[in-house]
């Protein structure tokens, strides 16, 4: 059964088509990729599926519910975690703090919301900088920690957007060692990256888009040669004859 | 002993020295200086739950204040109603308003927040400078109440009416002690978490499970409910109010000016604030008043411009690192002894 379901779904911005006529799902315990240019229309998809946005047009179902226009702390109660692009640490929270928050989700008690804190950050590595503020962390760090946020809340599916973008290869091995990890716990996880090497690697299916429409979708070795990818990334020039 | 039961070791000395201070202190002058004082900082302190905490900058909090003022004093006056109950007649007004205001303002951002508060509070003091009687309530329009003082033995708790400054002196210290621990346990809690991340960063706060402005209307409620005690408070020390007395920007400014200077969002920054800046107020009203009156806001004006350039986060910030460097200094001489 899937646990994400997209139907139809358009968002408008005034004149601006960002995501046009949508359709995906994802099934339990997958990882599906999600690619395309700058300004394809990913992360506006991300924002309708989490709730930021209400979509134009068209349905989401989370877990056999539609949740379309639920607000983003409902969805998160529901299980929905999600990173931000451009990271948005608490600044004047400590690293442990600014993951309670994510915590507190799953409980009111502050001594379990602690407790589960340290445990998400001591399995990304974070073990050591719990008392650092964010502003004294690594860029690599400061998307840990936007990992850490949202496994806090306990949720069903993750949503990452672009989480490895600015990172040193060593790094990016070591995020796409954290995402193998989690699906191995049975996390279903929804991805968004420019990092071929990275999405190849992870992703159990990959959906690419273009101006916000679905261009592909397969595994990944046949969306790598599929003829319309190439075209979108690299331009017509260097289609295959 | 630990640093921080060296530290909390301070803290309840300070407190119990503030107890013995009227030991000390027995002119009137400097008593009622310190009662306001505490007002200051009390007031400050549930300014900052929602003004510190939550984020958004409050600039018309003293229309709790005239709130509080105005219903002990009406419930006293018209029909024997001790100040203490109208003291809470008055914080359940104030909640009920702070929530009707912070329903539709706090979702705007920033600067609209603060002028839709300082527009609200002008609209009220225009309103009651123009009301005599509200239903059957009598205000007095812009001439205020006045609470005639009763004789020296029937003067008492009940009626919230104190022949000398000490007893003002104890609830006022009271009420400061109890909203410090009440912001204490706030700012360790569920709620304090989901205020400060909602203030700082809403969109990632909302991700993670919070709702933001929910949250924001339920610390202003709070904050409106324990500001407007402190309007009971002012109203039975002075035994005389009038809509440009609590109902004023003047007083919603000072509130912000020692919160920002002290240091926003912090337990010890409104009491640090209010330690800094009340003399400042005091002195220039007493010495200025008649020549140059408004002169403590300009002087606050100029020392919050002068902190923001060095100390954006406020004075609080370094005066806690100095306690820290002092404190963990007296901890490790010892240990270095016996080693
Ligand atoms: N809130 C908004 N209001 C108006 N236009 C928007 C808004 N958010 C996104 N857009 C526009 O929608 C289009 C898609 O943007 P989006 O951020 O979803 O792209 P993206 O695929 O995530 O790109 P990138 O790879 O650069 O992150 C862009 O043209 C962008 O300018
Ligand atoms: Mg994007």
């Amino acid at each position: 059964m899937s646990l994400l379901e997209i139907q139809d779904m358009t968002m408008q911005f005034g004149g601006l088509v960002a995501v046009d006529n949508l359709s995906l799902s994802i099934e339990k315990g997958k990882i599906l990729g999600l690619i395309g240019p700058n300004g394809a229309g990913k992360s506006t998809a991300f924002n309708c599926v989490a709730g930021v946005y209400t979509p134009t047009k068209g349905k989401i179902l989370f877990d056999g519910e539609d949740v379309t226009s639920h607000k983003p702390w409902d969805l998160c109660k529901k299980g929905m975690g999600r990173t931000f692009q451009i990271v948005k640490p608490f600044a004047a929270l400590t690293a442990m703090e600014n993951v309670m928050v994510g915590a507190f989700a799953t409980t009111d008690n502050r001594d379990k919301a602690a407790a589960k804190a340290a445990d998400v950050m001591d399995m990304l590595g974070l073990g050591d900088k719990k008392d650092l503020k964010p502003g004294a962390m690594t860029i690599a760090d400061r998307k840990c920690l936007e990992i850490a946020k949202a496994l806090a809340t306990n949720p069903k599916l993750l949503l990452l957007d672009e989480v490895m973008a600015g990172l040193r290869p060593t790094e990016v091995d070591e995020i796409i060692e954290i995402i193998r990890t989690l699906k191995a716990k049975g996390m279903t996880i929804f991805v968004i990256e420019h990092i071929m090497r990275a999405i190849m690697a992870l992703s159990d299916e990959i959906v690419v888009i273009q101006f916000g429409k679905k261009i592909c979708q397969g595994e990944p070795e046949a969306v790598a040669c599929d003829e319309k990818v190439i075209k979108a990334y690299l331009g017509d020039d260097y289609a295959p004859a | 002993m630990t640093q921080n039961e060296l530290k909390r070791n301070c803290l309840i000395g300070l407190a119990l020295a503030a107890f013995a201070l009227p030991l000390v202190v027995s002119s009137p002058t400097y008593l009622h200086i310190l009662i306001m004082l505490f007002l200051f900082a009390y007031m400050t302190t549930s300014w900052n739950l929602v003004g510190g905490f939550a984020g958004v900058l409050p600039l018309g909090h003293s229309v709790f204040v005239g709130i509080g003022a105005y219903t002990s004093t009406v419930l006293w006056l018209q029909y024997g109603v001790s100040p203490w109950i109208g003291m809470i007649i008055g914080g359940l007004l104030s909640a009920a308003v702070g929530y009707l205001i912070g329903k539709p303002t706090l979702k705007m951002r920033g600067a609209y927040f603060a002028l839709s508060t300082m527009a609200f509070v002008e609209g009220v003091r225009v309103m009651v400078e123009n009301i005599d009687m509200l239903g059957p309530f009598k205000l007095n329009g812009p001439r205020g109440l006045n609470i005639p003082p009763l004789p020296a033995q029937e003067a008492g708790f009940w009626s919230f009416q104190f022949a000398t400054k000490e007893p003002y002196y104890y609830i006022a210290l009271t009420m400061l002690i109890l909203v410090l621990a009440l912001t204490y346990y706030i700012s360790h809690s569920k709620f304090g978490y989901y205020l400060k991340s909602g203030g700082e960063e809403p969109e990632a706060a909302q991700a993670l499970g919070v709702n933001v402005a929910s949250c924001k209307v339920a610390a202003n409620v709070l904050s409106a409910f324990l500001t407007s005690l402190a309007g009971t408070f002012l109203a039975q020390l002075t035994l005389f109010i009038y809509p440009k007395s609590v109902l004023t920007l003047d007083l919603s400014f000072e509130l912000a000016f020692i919160a920002l200077i002290g240091g926003r969002g912090s337990i010890a920054g409104p009491v640090i604030g209010a330690l800094l800046l009340r003399p400042v107020s005091e002195f220039s009203r007493i010495y200025f008043s008649d020549t140059l009156p408004g002169l403590h806001l300009i002087i606050l004006g100029v020392v919050l411009i002068v902190v923001m350039l060095y100390q954006p986060r406020g004075l609080t910030e370094p005066l806690l690192g100095l306690f820290d460097r002092i404190t963990a200094g007296f901890i490790r001489k010892p240990q270095e002894d016996t080693v």
